[in-house]
């Protein structure tokens, strides 16, 4: 292990020995960790690295078994995460926490409302939610909408807004840019090159290797509950970094993409809209065919989506399957035969999983009927396929009778995944199937999508990564407003492509 | 991927399900000492544990047993059905009124409808169950007393329907073989069928049931409608029991089946619960009514004691059971 003494200064905050261990399972072993005061720290590693852990028990959510915490030298001992908050630490996570039917304002003075007389002064908790988020770069959220109202980068941002209303000395950030665009990543960006100049310790765990090069100064990375290394950013090339993850080297990190050839449309839509946010979308996708959905979040990506899957009421248009018509009213309408569509939805929380019930019970949740034998489910056929998807999604499980809320993040997402492929799809929709998934998972689903695209299945896979575009698709539809802006195939698949015409710059002005 | 975590060393744990069910068993054999001992210091005989005691309760609870059964499938689905005192009133009263070979007939029929009416409120109004079912309840009340004219009905219970409530086969009360086929054709559909794994998938998270492509209306409507059923079918033995038909008859068995089902460990916001835990919700809470009234409490002091339990109980097991994500 090495240590990089880069600024110099004592560790603000910094952990000995600490272990953490849940049942049998070790989350954390021996980890020794300091952050400085006026640097970002980037913090790596896969899902179930420990890196969740580390910020648990910074943030005095979770207790360590062994070891202990020192802040500015005095040790402490975090009873509770209000207590880490009174010493400065705050912490964004992974889960959103707002209360979806509260306003703005009052979500981010939640913990600490202004007060006059004794009650709530909702003018200065207005004042202080605008101020916050004039701050983050986020004029345009009205802080008396209610947070539910709000798209998921944006209720992003405020969760961002109410961390900074603790005013806190070390921020933590987990995940806190997976839901984000890239422009609220920069914002995000912006604001915390402010911090760190301000003096504030900013600690951040995120799977995406270019934002922690635009914005890290010191990286430590995380395996199997040990603490690898830590380095000064730009010390480690990409792969060193990523081999230090996973422990092995990796070849390529997308599969390679077949010859483009003419496809026979599995799935054609024309003039598809709904209520403003769907302005007519004429989209094909091809047996055999990987296309992406690109554009800023919230150009009607996730409606086309749900549109298609016929969750959406009142959508006008034509959708054509395997070149007939049809009119999908409910998810129950497009998994049917003749229609065969699958839609991994965005939030695997809430809409993928039940999270309390058994992996095999999620697994079968969407092959009920077909696994049938008059009233009741035939037990063989059904196991078969609950042991069949364990095995084709390498699912990582102890046993199928298990919660599948104890799976990792990676493995959650594939059993999501593999639900949907019991059901024989020949339409996949993804909805950002990859966010917050650690990068050996990742991996295993961008080899998947190539084999089910070389397996005849029609793919339409929306990503808020540009990486994950254009390494996996075979044509990207770059969406605004509600429209395809621009369709990119082959070389045409750039960033800088992709980035004009999601700003609906015109390909030729951009490279100007 | 790396190297595997190495699994939790397996030892014996009672899951967050069998706990419940345990804790309740336990209660019951508590209930049975203290009223043994009741008895023993009072009457010199342990009268509980006769077999002709025991088979009485049980009889007893059958009526109890069933209504709660329906509920199980309701308040699994994140519901309730409020509308069950009433619906086996109808039922009761509309089967003595038809009587002869259709009399159970129609009183299931009338338990299916008001359910179906129930989970069309519920699926398609999207009205929330508690208010939707207790409007029916008050709906169903109103006909009746129509239907009467506000007097006790003067028609009597059919043979059949006497003879389910009160007959034996061998020793054994009719009534509790037909509460035993209900509970298994329950078990069945809970455990084997696809509404059954619908309706814990629901009570789960009904928007990825819904996204998964669940029938999500047709099983609130299912679900509503046996739950209707169970409580037509309790009315017509009710009838059966007691000769008649009467108006109030199914009043007291809205809480005590609600009561029943969150005992056995079903959770009252849906999606988790064994059948199991709410056969012995029921047996604990008809042996806890008989032994306070063999111990001659006074009815006020019977209600306090009985709220008493089923709110210590909960608190024993009812929080901290959440699954960690």
């Amino acid at each position: 292990m090495t240590e990089v003494n880069e600024a110099g200064g004592a560790p603000h905050v910094s952990l000995r020995g600490v272990t953490k261990r849940y049942g049998g399972v070790t989350a954390l072993e021996g980890v020794d960790f300091s952050c400085r005061l006026g640097s970002i720290h980037a913090v790596l590693g896969e899902n179930g690295a420990g890196k969740s852990t580390l910020i648990k028990i910074m943030s005095g959510v979770v207790r360590p078994d062994e070891g202990e915490m020192r802040i500015a030298g005095a040790p402490v001992e975090f009873r509770h995460p209000a207590e880490a908050n009174r010493a400065g630490i705050v912490c964004i996570f992974q889960e959103l926490s707002l209360l979806p039917d509260l306003t703005v304002a009052d979500n981010i003075s939640i913990a600490d409302p202004p007060r006059r007389f004794g009650l709530i002064d909702s003018r200065a908790q207005r004042r202080r939610a605008e101020a916050l988020l004039a701050r983050i770069g986020c004029e345009d959220v009205n802080p008396l909408l209610r947070v539910r109202d709000l798209p998921l980068s944006r209720r992003q941002m405020v969760e961002i807004a109410k961390a900074l209303a603790k005013d806190p000395k070390v921020l933590i950030l987990d995940e806190a840019t997976s839901a984000l665009t890239a422009a609220d990543v920069e914002r995000v960006f912006g604001v915390l090159r402010r911090l760190k100049a301000e003096g504030v310790s900013i600690l951040t765990i995120s799977h995406r290797m270019h934002e922690i090069e635009a914005v890290a100064d010191m990286c430590s990375v995380f395996r199997n509950g040990r603490h690898v290394e830590t380095f000064a950013q730009g010390a480690r090339s990409a792969g060193q970094i990523v081999e230090m993850m996973i422990g092995r080297e990796i070849s390529a990190q997308f599969p390679p993409k077949p010859a483009p050839t003419p496809k026979p449309p599995v799935m054609e839509t024309k003039g598809l809209s709904w209520e403003g946010r769907l302005n007519g979308i004429d989209l094909h996708v091809g047996k055999g065919e990987i296309v992406g959905l690109g554009g800023l979040d919230g150009q009607g990506q996730k409606e086309l989506l749900l549109a298609l899957f016929g969750v959406l009421k009142g959508v006008s248009g034509e959708v054509k399957v395997s070149g007939k018509p049809v009119r999908v009213r409910s998810p129950l309408e497009a998994k049917r035969a003749g229609i065969d569509m699958a839609l991994i939805p965005e939030d695997r929380k809430t809409e993928g999983l039940l999270l309390p019930m058994s992996i095999a019970d999620n697994l079968l949740v969407a092959s009920l009927d077909r696994l049938s034998k008059g009233p009741f489910i035939d037990a063989k056929a059904a196991a078969a396929a609950v042991e069949d998807g364990i095995r084709r999604l390498r699912i990582k499980i102890g046993d199928a009778g298990d919660p599948v809320a104890t799976l990792s993040g990676g493995n959650q997402q594939k059993v999501v995944i593999a639900k949907w492929l019991m059901t024989g799809p020949k339409t996949i929709l993804l909805n950002d199937p990859t966010r917050g998934i650690d990068v050996g998972t990742k991996q295993e689903i961008y080899r998947l999508l190539r084999e089910l695209a070389d397996a005849g299945a029609a793919i339409l896979f929306y990503s808020t990564d540009y990486e994950e575009l254009i390494g996996c698709c075979d044509r990207v539809a770059v969406m605004y407003d509600g429209r395809v802006r621009a369709e990119l195939e082959g070389d045409e698949i750039t960033e800088r492509n992709i980035v004009a015409s999601a700003l609906a710059m015109d390909a030729r002005e951009a490279a100007e | 991927m790396t190297a595997a975590a190495s699994p939790p060393p397996a030892r014996f744990r009672l899951s967050a399900e069998d706990k419940p069910i345990v804790v309740a068993a336990g209660f019951i054999l508590v209930i049975l000492a203290v009223g043994t001992f009741y008895t023993l210091a009072t009457q010199g005989a342990a009268t509980l544990l006769s077999p002709t005691y025991l088979l009485q309760q049980l009889q007893v609870g059958a009526f109890l047993g069933i209504v709660a059964a329906g509920m199980m499938l309701v308040i699994l689905l994140g519901h309730i059905d409020l509308s069950v005192p009433w619906t086996l009133a109808a039922a009761a009263m509309m089967a003595t009124a038809v009587g002869g070979g259709a009399a159970i007939p129609v009183a299931l029929g009338i338990g299916l409808v008001v359910g179906v009416v129930n989970g069309f409120g519920v699926a398609y109004l999207r009205i929330p169950s508690m208010i939707f079912t207790l409007g029916v309840n008050a709906v169903l009340r109103g006909l009746m007393v129509a239907h009467t004219g506000g007097f006790a009905p003067q028609t009597k219970a059919t043979e059949l329907m006497q003879w389910l409530a009160v007959g034996k086969i061998l020793g054994v009360p009719v009534a509790l073989l037909v509460w035993a086929l209900v509970s298994v054709l329950v078990v069945l559909m809970l455990n084997r069928s696809a509404l059954g794994k619908s309706i814990y998938a629901i009570g789960n998270k009904e928007a990825a049931a819904y996204l998964s492509g669940v029938p999500t209306r047709r099983v609130f409507i299912l679900a509503f409608g046996l739950c209707g059923m169970c409580a037509g079918l309790a009315g017509a033995l009710l009838a059966g029991y007691s000769t008649k038909a009467y108006q109030g008859m199914g009043d007291a068995y809205l809480l005590p089946a609600i009561a029943a089902v969150v005992i056995g460990g079903t959770n009252i916001l849906g999606g988790r619960g064994r059948y199991l835990g709410t056969l012995v919700g029921v047996i604990l809470i008809v042996l806890l009514n008989s032994v306070l009234s063999i111990m001659q409490m006074p009815e006020a002091g019977r209600q306090v004691i009985y709220g008493l339990v089923i709110i210590g109980m909960l608190l024993v097991y009812g929080r901290g059971a959440r699954v960690t994500s």
